[in-house]
Formats: C-alpha cells, sequence, structure tokens
C-alpha cells in the first residue's frame, strides 16, 4: 500500500477550482511522506478531464469509466471506487471536499472499515491532518490509525492550487464491474431554484445595501457589485420603506433571515433590527463610511471609505479575481 | 411508516469554551448543551411525515445521562419513543464507532426510514447518516430539504451547489441525511412537555450493543485556531483595499 | 306659573282589579327578566371555578367598589362630562331604589314612606333633586350618542340605547311631574300608571341589553383579580391557558357578560388606532357570543368563529383598555389568556413567532444573538462583573446587552453611576427575562427563563436590581414571582430622580438653556404597569423645558413593541410606533425622552420618517450623563 490518490470531480469535462486544490493538497502531502501523487476521474466520459490532469506534474491519471457512472450515484461511485482503490491500494486518498464527496465517501469508508477526515484545511507532519471543530472556534488535529486507506476531504481554499507544477502524467483506464441492479437510487437531472422567486434564505452570497446608499438612482452600483459576485441583492429596513427595493429583499427581524457564506453590507450602520437578519452569515465584510458603525463589530472584514469610491473598485477588482 | 431520527446533543452555538487540561476536548462543566441543528430538522420532518402519513417517530440519541434531555425535547415536540444508548465514551470513538452503535440499535427496530441531520455543530463531520446507511445496507441521499413518499418508496428534493437542486427517488428502507433550512422548526409547548412525561425512553448501554470501538481516526488534540474572529479593517485606498477584501474573501474566509 | 307641591302626589285606594292588573304585569316582567338572566348567570356560574381566587383580604375589594361604583371614579375621570352624565344617572338610580320600593308597595296600599311625614318629605325632594340631574344627563347622553355620535361608539346607531334612554327619561318625568298634582287628581292616578308601567317594561329590558351592565359591573368591580394586567398562573396538567369554553373561568364569563359597550378600550387601543384587526371590546363581545352559542363547558375552540387569532396577536399589551374600562373588565389577561391556549397547545403558527421561540428554547436572548456578543460589550466598556460586594446588579436585558442603541444607554447609565459613586456589577450571564414570551403565551419557555434567571441572581446574591428596561423590570418583579422570589428591583428612572440633587448641580446641566424643549414619552410598562410618570420627567427635564404629548401620563399612547410584538415582523397597515412618533414630533419639541429601550429602538426609524428636523431621541440615562463633567473620562473599575 502506497502512494497518495487524488480523485478530482468534473462536470461535463470541467475540473472545478477546488478539484485543483485537492491536488495541490495531494502533491503537498505526497512530497511531505515522499511518495508519488496519481489522480482519478470517475465518469462515463473522463477524456477531456483526464488531459487536463495528465497536463500536471503527477505520476499517473486514471479514469474510471463506465457507462453506468454517466450520473453522479452514491451507488455507483461507492463501488467503482471501491473496486478501484482495492486494486491500486493507495495509502492516502485525498477528495475535494464537496456536496457529492460527502455524500458516498463516508459509505465509501465504511466498506474498508475506514472513515473519511473530512473538510481538512491544513496538513502537517505526521502527517497530522487539520480540521475545524465548534464551527471555527476551536481546530482539531486528526491522526489515522487504521490499517487501510486513510481518506481526507479538503476544504475549498485550504490548498492554493495556481502553484500547480505542469507535467505530462501517463493516462490510463479503469473500467468497474457495475451492474444497473447495484444502483439503488435514482437521480434526476439537476434543476435551479426559481429565478423569479427571490430566495435570501438559501442564497449563499449576499449584497446588501443600506441608508448610506442615499438614493434610489445609486443602486446599479451595488447592482453591478453584486452581478460580479454572482450574488443576490438585499437590503435594510429604510430601502425597501422607500420602495427602492421590494419589500422581499428585507434582511432582519421584520425582513428576511438569511444565512450566506458571505454577507457584504454596504452603507449599512447596523441597528439591531438588521443584525438579526443577517447575524447567521459564514463571513461579513462591511463597507462604511462610520468608522464607528455597528456594522464593524459584527462584520469579519470591513473597509471604512466612501461607499462611491469603494464599491466600484470592489467590482473591478471580483471581476479581476474571476478573470 | 417507521420513522427513526437519530439526534446528537451539542454545545450550545455561543458557548464560551474552554480547552480542557488533557487538551483533547472543551471543558464541558462551562457549557450548556443544545440539539444540534440539521438534527432538529430531521425530526420536524419525520414528525411532518408522520402527520402526513401516520406512523411512528422513534428518537435515537448516543451520549451521556445529559444527552437524555434532548431525547425528552423531541418528545415533546411530538415523537413518540426514544431510545438512548448511554455511553460516556463518545470522545474515545470515531464516527464510524458511534455509527456502530446506533446501527446495532437500530437494527431490532426494522424501521422503513431513518433521519440524521447532516453535520453535527461541534464535531462536524457530516458522515453519521451516511455511515449508519451502509452499515444498516439501506440506500441513502444527503443535503435533503424536501422528502415525499412515493408508490415507489421516496422523492427526495437535494441541495447542490451554487443554487442547484436535483431530485432523487429511492427505495424504502433508507437513510436521509437532511440539511437545515428545508422546513419550518416547530416550537416547544408546554402541552407537548406534559405529554411527554408519560412516553417510553428505552436505555441501552454501549456494551449491550456489541459494538466495536477501537478508532481508526483519532483525535490527537485541540487546539485554538491562530486568528480569533475579530474585525479586520483593511486599510489603504479604496483600490487597495478591494483588492485586499477580495484576496481575503477567496484564501482567508474562503467564501468566494 | 305652575309651581310644584311641597309634597309628591301618591294616588290612594287602588282596586281589586288594578291590583291585579299590577300584580300580573310585575310577574311577567320579573319573569321576562329572569327569563334571559338565569340564563346568564348560569352560564357564568357553571364556568370554571377560578383557581387561587381569594375573597380576602376584602379591604381592597371593599375600597374598589367605593371607588369605581359607588363614586364612579373612573367613569369621570377618564371622560369628565360623559362621566359626570352617567354618574348622575347611576346616582339617581341608588337614590330610587326606596322610592321604587315604596312606589310598588303603593299600588297595593302599602306605602312606607310618607311624603307629607318628615323622612318622607326629605327624601322625596332628595330622589327629586337626582331625578331632575339624572333626567338632564340622560338627555345629555342621547344627544351625544345620536346626534355628536364619538367615533369610538361604532358606526351603528344603537337603538337599545335610545330606548333605554327614553324609559329612564320617563322614569325620571314622571316622578317630577308628581309634584304638580294632588294625590286626588286623575293625573297623579295616570302618571303613577306611566311610571309603573316604564319601570316594568325597563326590568327586562336589563337582561337583554348592554345594560346588564346596572346588575353586573358593581359584581365584576368587587371581584375582580386585582393587580394591573395580572397574568393567573396556570393550575394544574391540563390548563394551557383560554384554550376553549371550558377554560373560561367564572370571573372572565362575568366580564365577558358586563362588557357596556361604551368603546372605551377601542378608544386609547394602539391596534385599533392603527387599523388593524384587534379591538378590545371585539375580543369581550366575541367571548360573550361564544359562551351564548356554545356555553362555559364546551370544547369548541374559543378562537374561531368569534375571536380571530389575528387580532389576539396584535396586542401589545399597553393596558389602556383595562385601565380605561369603567366596568372593571381585566383584557389583558384575557387576550394574553387566548394566546397562552394558542401557544401551549401549538396552534398557533408564525414564521416569526416560532423563530423567537426557537431563539429563547436553546439561546439566552431574544434577538437570537449569541451570548460571546453580550460579553464583547461587556470587556469593551470595562463594565464590572457582579461578584456580591456591589450594591446594584445592573441588568442589561436584551436590548443592552445586544442593541447598539441599547448599549449607549447602558453606558451612559453606567457612567452616571460611577460618578455618583454608586458601585455595579453586571451578571456574566444573563438570560431574557422572558416578558416577550410571557406576554405572547409561551408559559415553557418563560418558566425555564425565570427559573434560570432566578437561580443566576441567587448564586450571585444580588440584593437589589436596576433595570433600564422597563419590561424587565415588570417581568422580573411580577411575573417572576410565580418560580420563586426575585431580589428588589427598580427602574433606572426611579433611581437617577432620587440623586437628581447630585446630578443637577454638575456643571452644564443643560446644552443650551431655554433652547431645549424636551417631551417625554411614558412607556406602558413604566407609566400604567408600574405607576412611574414624574420620576422619568424631573430627570429629563435636567436638559430643557418640558412639554406634554397630547396622549400622556395614564392616557399616554403605545409606541407599538409591547407584548412580544417587536419580534413579530412588520404589522400590517399604519405602523404604531409611526402613528406616536408624528405626534411627539407635532408637539415642536427638539428632543424626545424615551425611558425604555423598546420605545427607544421604534422611535428611530419612526421619528426619522417624520422628515426633516426631526426631534432628536435619547434615554433619561442619556439626558443625564450629558450633564456630567466632560474631559475626565469616569473608569468603571475605579467606583469600586
Amino acid at each position: 500500500m502506497s502512494g497518495v490518490l487524488v480523485v478530482i470531480e468534473q462536470r461535463d469535462g470541467a475540473i472545478g477550482r477546488i478539484s485543483w486544490e485537492a491536488v495541490a493538497a495531494g502533491k503537498f502531502l505526497g512530497t511531505k511522506i515522499g511518495v508519488d501523487v496519481g489522480a482519478a476521474v470517475i465518469g462515463a466520459a473522463t477524456e477531456s478531464a483526464a488531459a487536463q490532469l495528465s497536463a500536471k506534474a503527477l505520476a499517473k491519471v486514471v479514469r474510471i469509466e463506465h457507462a453506468l457512472l454517466a450520473q453522479y450515484t452514491s451507488d455507483g461511485y461507492s463501488l467503482a471506487l471501491e473496486q478501484f482503490i482495492a486494486q491500486d491500494k493507495p495509502e492516502y486518498v485525498i477528495f475535494p471536499h464537496t456536496y457529492q464527496v460527502r455524500d458516498f465517501v463516508p459509505a465509501l469508508a465504511t466498506r474498508f472499515g475506514e472513515m473519511l477526515i473530512s473538510d481538512v484545511i491544513a496538513i502537517a507532519d505526521g502527517p497530522v491532518f487539520a480540521r475545524q471543530l465548534l464551527q471555527g472556534r476551536l481546530q482539531g488535529s486528526y491522526r489515522h490509525t487504521g490499517t487501510g486507506p486513510c481518506l481526507v476531504s479538503v476544504q475549498a481554499g485550504a490548498f492554493r492550487a495556481d502553484a500547480l507544477e505542469a507535467g505530462s502524467a501517463q493516462v490510463s483506464r479503469f473500467t468497474p464491474a457495475l451492474d444497473a441492479a447495484q444502483i439503488r437510487t435514482r437521480p434526476e437531472p439537476p434543476f435551479r431554484g426559481s429565478e423569479q422567486t427571490i430566495d435570501l434564505g438559501s442564497a449563499q452570497l449576499i449584497v446588501s445595501v443600506g441608508r448610506g446608499i442615499k438614493d434610489a438612482e445609486n443602486l446599479p452600483l451595488v447592482q453591478e457589485l453584486a452581478k460580479a459576485l454572482g450574488a443576490e441583492l438585499a437590503a435594510s429596513r429604510p430601502i425597501c420603506d422607500n420602495g427602492w427595493l421590494p419589500m422581499e429583499r428585507q434582511v432582519g427581524s421584520s425582513g428576511q433571515t438569511v444565512s450566506p457564506r458571505l454577507y457584504l453590507a454596504v452603507g449599512i450602520s447596523g441597528a439591531i433590527q438588521h443584525l438579526v437578519g443577517m447575524k447567521g452569515a459564514q463571513c461579513i465584510a462591511a463597507i462604511n463610511k462610520d468608522p464607528d458603525a455597528p456594522i464593524f463589530e459584527v462584520a469579519d472584514y470591513g473597509i471604512v471609505g466612501d461607499l462611491f469610491e469603494v464599491v466600484p473598485a470592489l467590482t473591478e477588482a471580483v471581476k479581476a479575481a474571476k478573470g | 411508516m417507521k420513522i427513526i431520527v437519530a439526534i446528537k446533543q451539542v454545545p450550545e452555538r455561543d458557548a464560551q469554551v474552554r480547552i480542557d487540561p488533557v487538551g483533547k476536548w472543551i471543558e464541558e462543566l462551562d457549557v450548556q448543551f443544545a440539539l444540534n441543528e440539521s438534527d432538529a430538522y430531521a425530526l420536524e420532518e419525520a414528525l411532518q411525515l408522520k402527520e402526513k402519513h401516520g406512523g411512528e417517530v422513534i428518537v435515537i440519541s448516543a451520549g451521556p445521562e445529559r444527552a437524555g434531555q434532548v431525547i425528552r425535547e423531541a418528545l415533546a415536540k411530538g415523537a413518540d419513543r426514544g431510545i438512548h444508548i448511554e455511553a460516556d465514551d463518545l470522545g474515545s470513538r470515531d464516527a464510524l464507532g458511534v455509527a456502530r452503535l446506533l446501527a446495532a440499535a437500530i437494527q431490532p427496530e426494522n424501521p422503513d426510514l431513518v433521519l440524521a441531520g447532516l453535520q453535527s455543530e461541534d464535531l462536524g463531520l457530516g458522515q453519521t447518516g451516511v455511515i449508519l446507511a451502509e452499515l444498516l445496507g439501506f440506500p441513502h441521499s444527503s443535503l435533503i430539504l424536501h422528502v415525499d413518499v412515493t408508490a415507489k418508496g421516496l422523492k427526495v428534493k437535494r441541495e447542490l451547489e451554487e443554487g442547484w437542486f436535483q431530485s432523487i427517488e429511492l427505495p424504502l428502507p433508507a437513510v436521509l441525511a437532511i440539511q437545515s433550512g428545508g422546513n419550518k422548526l416547530r416550537y416547544a409547548t408546554l402541552m407537548g412537555i406534559k405529554r411527554a412525561k408519560t412516553k417510553e425512553v428505552r436505555r441501552a448501554s454501549a456494551g449491550e450493543l456489541g459494538a466495536d470501538a477501537s478508532p481508526v481516526v483519532i483525535l490527537e488534540g485541540i487546539s485554538l485556531p491562530q486568528k480569533q474572529r475579530s474585525t479586520q479593517i483593511l486599510p489603504g485606498s479604496p483600490k487597495e483595499a478591494s483588492a485586499a477584501l477580495v484576496e481575503k474573501l477567496r484564501f482567508e474566509a474562503r467564501v468566494l | 306659573m305652575l309651581l310644584p307641591h311641597a309634597t309628591l302626589a301618591e294616588p290612594q285606594h287602588f282596586s281589586l282589579a288594578e291590583k291585579l292588573i299590577f300584580l300580573a304585569l310585575i310577574v311577567a316582567s320579573i319573569a321576562a327578566f329572569w327569563r334571559r338572566f338565569g340564563a346568564v348567570l348560569d352560564k357564568i356560574l357553571k364556568s370554571k371555578k377560578d383557581p387561587g381566587f381569594r375573597l380576602f383580604p376584602i379591604g381592597r375589594r371593599v375600597w374598589d367598589f367605593f371607588r369605581e361604583v359607588m363614586c364612579q371614579a373612573r367613569v369621570i375621570r377618564q371622560r369628565p362630562l360623559p362621566g359626570l352624565a352617567h354618574a348622575f344617572v347611576f346616582w339617581a338610580f341608588c337614590a330610587f331604589a326606596l322610592v321604587t320600593l315604596n312606589h310598588c308597595a303603593t299600588g297595593f296600599g302599602g306605602a312606607f314612606l310618607d311624603p307629607a311625614g318628615l323622612f318622607g318629605r326629605f327624601y322625596s325632594w332628595l330622589a327629586a333633586a337626582f331625578a331632575l340631574a339624572c333626567a338632564i344627563g340622560i338627555f345629555g347622553l342621547f344627544v351625544r350618542r345620536f346626534l355628536v355620535r364619538p367615533r369610538w361608539l361604532g358606526e351603528d346607531l344603537s337603538w337599545e340605547s335610545g330606548l333605554i334612554a327614553l324609559l329612564i327619561f320617563v322614569l325620571m318625568v314622571t316622578y317630577l311631574a308628581a309634584f304638580f298634582v294632588t294625590d286626588t287628581a286623575p293625573a297623579a292616578r295616570v302618571l303613577w300608571w306611566i311610571h309603573s308601567l316604564t319601570l316594568l317594561a325597563f326590568l327586562p329590558v336589563i337582561p337583554h341589553t348592554k345594560h346588564l351592565h346596572l346588575v353586573l359591573s358593581p359584581f365584576t368591580i368587587f371581584l375582580s383579580r386585582g393587580g394591573f394586567s395580572a397574568i393567573p398562573s396556570l393550575a394544574g396538567d391540563e390548563d394551557f391557558g383560554l384554550v376553549a369554553g371550558k377554560d373560561l373561568t367564572q370571573i372572565v364569563s362575568l366580564q365577558t357578560y358586563s362588557c357596556v359597550e361604551c368603546g372605551r378600550c377601542s378608544e386609547h387601543c394602539p391596534a385599533t388606532n392603527t387599523g388593524k384587526l384587534l379591538n378590545p371590546k371585539e375580543i369581550v363581545l366575541g367571548l360573550r357570543g361564544y359562551l351564548n352559542e356554545f356555553g362555559p363547558a364546551s370544547e369548541e375552540s374559543l378562537i374561531g368563529k368569534y375571536v380571530a387569532q389575528e387580532a389576539v396577536f396584535q396586542c401589545t399589551t399597553c393596558g389602556s383598555c383595562e385601565f380605561q374600562c369603567p366596568v372593571g373588565i381585566e383584557h389583558v389577561p384575557i387576550l394574553v389568556g387566548l394566546r397562552r391556549g394558542a401557544v401551549n397547545t401549538g396552534a398557533w403558527d408564525d414564521d416569526h413567532g416560532g423563530k423567537l421561540f426557537l431563539a429563547l428554547e436553546r439561546g439566552s436572548n431574544a434577538l437570537g444573538l449569541g451570548a460571546a456578543e453580550r460579553d464583547k460589550f461587556i470587556q469593551r466598556q470595562e463594565l464590572p462583573i457582579f461578584d456580591g460586594s456591589q450594591e446594584y446588579c445592573l441588568w442589561l436585558g436584551c436590548m443592552g446587552g445586544y442593541d447598539p442603541q441599547g448599549r449607549e444607554i447602558i453606558a451612559d447609565f453606567a457612567r452616571v453611576m460611577s460618578y455618583l459613586g454608586t458601585s455595579f456589577g453586571v451578571l456574566r450571564k444573563e438570560k431574557c427575562t422572558g416578558d416577550p414570551v410571557r406576554r405572547l403565551g409561551n408559559d415553557l419557555v418563560f418558566q425555564q427563563l425565570a427559573e434560570s434567571n432566578l437561580e443566576t441572581l441567587q448564586q450571585n446574591k444580588v440584593k437589589k436590581i436596576v433595570s433600564i428596561c422597563p419590561h424587565c423590570v415588570r417581568t422580573i418583579q411580577t411575573d417572576w414571582k410565580e418560580f420563586g422570589t426575585p431580589p428588589e428591583i427598580e427602574h433606572h428612572s426611579e433611581f437617577l430622580a432620587r440623586h437628581l440633587d447630585k446630578l443637577g448641580v454638575s456643571p452644564v446641566p443643560r446644552l443650551e438653556p431655554g433652547k431645549e424643549k424636551i417631551v417625554y414619552h411614558d412607556p406602558c410598562y413604566l407609566g400604567r404597569y408600574r405607576n412611574i410618570y414624574d420620576e422619568p420627567r424631573r430627570v429629563a427635564a435636567l436638559a430643557g423645558d418640558l412639554v406634554e404629548a397630547p396622549r400622556h401620563r395614564e392616557r399616554s399612547f403605545c409606541c407599538g413593541a409591547g407584548g412580544g410584538l417587536a419580534f413579530l415582523g412588520e404589522e400590517k397597515g399604519e405602523r404604531v410606533s409611526h402613528a406616536r412618533a408624528a405626534e411627539l414630533a407635532a408637539t415642536g419639541a427638539t428632543t424626545v425622552a424615551a425611558a425604555c429601550p423598546f420605545c427607544n429602538t421604534m422611535f428611530r426609524d419612526a421619528l426619522a420618517a417624520t422628515g426633516d428636523g426631526a426631534p432628536q431621541l435619547l434615554d433619561i440615562a442619556q439626558i443625564a450623563a450629558r450633564g456630567l463633567p466632560r474631559g475626565q473620562p469616569v473608569k468603571m473599575n475605579e467606583s469600586l
């Protein structure tokens, strides 16, 4: 049993950033313990993803391919990967911590009598895997003591994908033995939440605007930022009271309660009625010209300045980062 | 339909925590405990299914004496009976070990459906439901926001990333890991608490269940994160501050 | 000129036929009266006994009866002119008790008052004086109801009221007219018969109309639970509040049948006044309708056909209805009782309400914020921690601990206390007092919070508490008593007023003497609930000249936040806070002084919406702190 295997996620041949970060994590671990690092991609058509992987400095790239893997199912993916791991015998298997991985890898691990060390944010000597506890208030160090493969998933953004070296890896194929009867769940094609209805409650990114915007005419400034971020637009009560934005966009005690990954408060001073509606956000950033505004007390990041200067600059910075 | 809901008692969200002298867990005496949030949604889903289709809702929780509190809370909200796996050594078991305890207690009940919260607020491993499915030999799906009962089994709404969803059909018996926010939680009532007094809570010890306790992953130690949550004011011109903010959001907060 | 005789004319010698007819009419009249009244009485008596009802100490009851019934104090004080008119009608009725008995006895030849005798002559003239006042009074009331028509009497004209007024008027006039005829004149006999027939017609009208209050309200007032807005304890394992007819107690039933539909409760209700569904009068009449249809033992839900759930949850518990009610109806316990029935059984389903309950089931504050936020504030503000050595425990409350505005009030009040050299500390852990859940009828969460807080206070050996929030004060002092003995508590206005001499002499008590006009808003829970009106005014007056809003003191108009409504999301229609803020701004004041952090938070947006030049909003603690010496910040820890 040796080597590190990174299992990446692809959709229609495209590899997401978090998968590249998982490759980076695998490379980091491989270098640390001095073993080869390979990558695997699962699906019914994996040629394009495999080609992208093979252009990196990897020991090998494996296409785990089968017609029954066209659509993700927990049963199909678990069975396929179980067979490959049993044959390949990697010491470590690294995954990106995606919704798909969360859905099947714990079952896969159980088949080996193992447990996934999930949502890892750092790898230290040992190797010891660091992950957050109590929603980030503490950090825990985990060590693998089992006899089978060690399965690890890494959090988005924990490793930098941009430093991956180029190379040319050998691509091989693995065809698992699958039978349609083994796949017990029947997934339907993904669909988007309705575009018409504003569902701030489930929005992941929110840009919210307050009194500081001064006039309805200035709203496009913030709308553009929201668009650049791919975020929903929300507002504090006075904005909706004035009819500048519909009431459904109001965040606060008399409006919606939201818990996005990012809540960007623009020109919002942070009255309690507003704070109670957005305190559940994972990360809060605020732009306000008053350094004493209560919003800065709850914010993780703040920019003190005139929103009419900061917002356009931020929109540019977001666009630049998204390339 | 016989539904079993696996629930967990976790430290209250805003509890100020201190690390215990051994450095392996928090000082529990300081802390108040509550029902894990996504487990509350799992319970709510179970109660709504029962209200629609009839049947029985059984809650199961592994933990020390104090965990009885969340079982009683669940009974007050409408669960029919409870199973308390009394174990003081959960800290030395990994997620697989705990799931084995639960599976051993669930198996003899022959449930139609097992629900678990997606993820605990303390350890956050997010695996118990899926491991349970594997141990019980049931199909599963996770990140579930909505459950419909169909002629063939279930049709569930699963959350995907970035605002996408998916419907999945699966036969019964099955295990579902429930995501927070799919339903509106009910509040506990005085009437519920009074009625709960007469409901049965069966106690089982880890020893009786005979599950393997040797861990495959161990938590070696805990520490405070290097950066405490506090506001970072980003200095510089609007352009500099903006660039810094985007960088922080991408690589420090990891939310973009 | 027609002059009255010295004595009242009384016809003599009734024939047997007359006597028999009179007797038959009396029997018929009493029977008609009893037919309805007996049924009402039956419903009241068959209602559930009031758990915990004690007749003693009876002194309070006698005093209330004397003041409210005999002296008509509330009737007159809250509406002087019609009140006085009503009082004369009432007093005339009292005076006529003897006259009427004698009048009937006369019909059977058994008159016991001799109109020519000393007492008889005195009494008939006394009654005549009342009769005159009554006739004028009832005429005035008739004019008011049918010509002036104040809006709180409702859209529809009450023909019942017209009939009653006419009957009373006829009674008085026929009595007075008897002074102008002689005993033997046929007119005397005619007057006697008209008077008798009117009387016998009047009797059955009483129980069939709102004039039932003539009979019931003296009992209602005498038997009232007492204590303003007193929420009764739940009794036993099957009491969840007012769920169905079987939960209506005898006192509640008595109150519903006593309602005289005067509309005073609606006139002052913040919900009714801003176009909400709730009208306290309709709640009481709804319960009466329920009792008439379903009876007191029914399992039928109270909320439904006669009482709308939406209305029940629009009450701010400001208590102006109960405060105004002249017949002793205790509206707030009824409304809270209906909420309890809906919440304790889980029947109430409301997004915001559910969120509030869930936040308080597991968390420490009504805002659902992390307790760590409170700790951060305490640390940043360097507030001393209570350790048993200080005189006061400063209770932060949810608003003081978490709300940016509330925190400013706490910071300023702490500065004032330090300046005065009063030792104080704050608790490390403090939970919501349970005020919003108490008023919304969630007894489970309320009990958990009260017990947990009482334990904390006991562990910390707290003897005296001071709080900036009238809701906290009320809940701790009164509502917690169900679960233990709370420490002594006072509102910061009481504390500040007591130390006014030391604050008043500090430099620059007024920023711009003579220029600042201050209007003080009476919070419901400080005024009506605690009877504190002057103390906060004296503190507010430190900084300028006081002016009064049209509705002030006992008749102050709610800000809209009470009764848990601050947490129930956007209200329908006009906002109570906006209505009140406009009224306060219209006084021309430069400053609105508040003494409650909930009022404060409600008025912040509402005052801004009154347009440019809106008055600034300050708590009285902030006003007191403005006068403290500047430049040398008072270190809180050093005061110890």
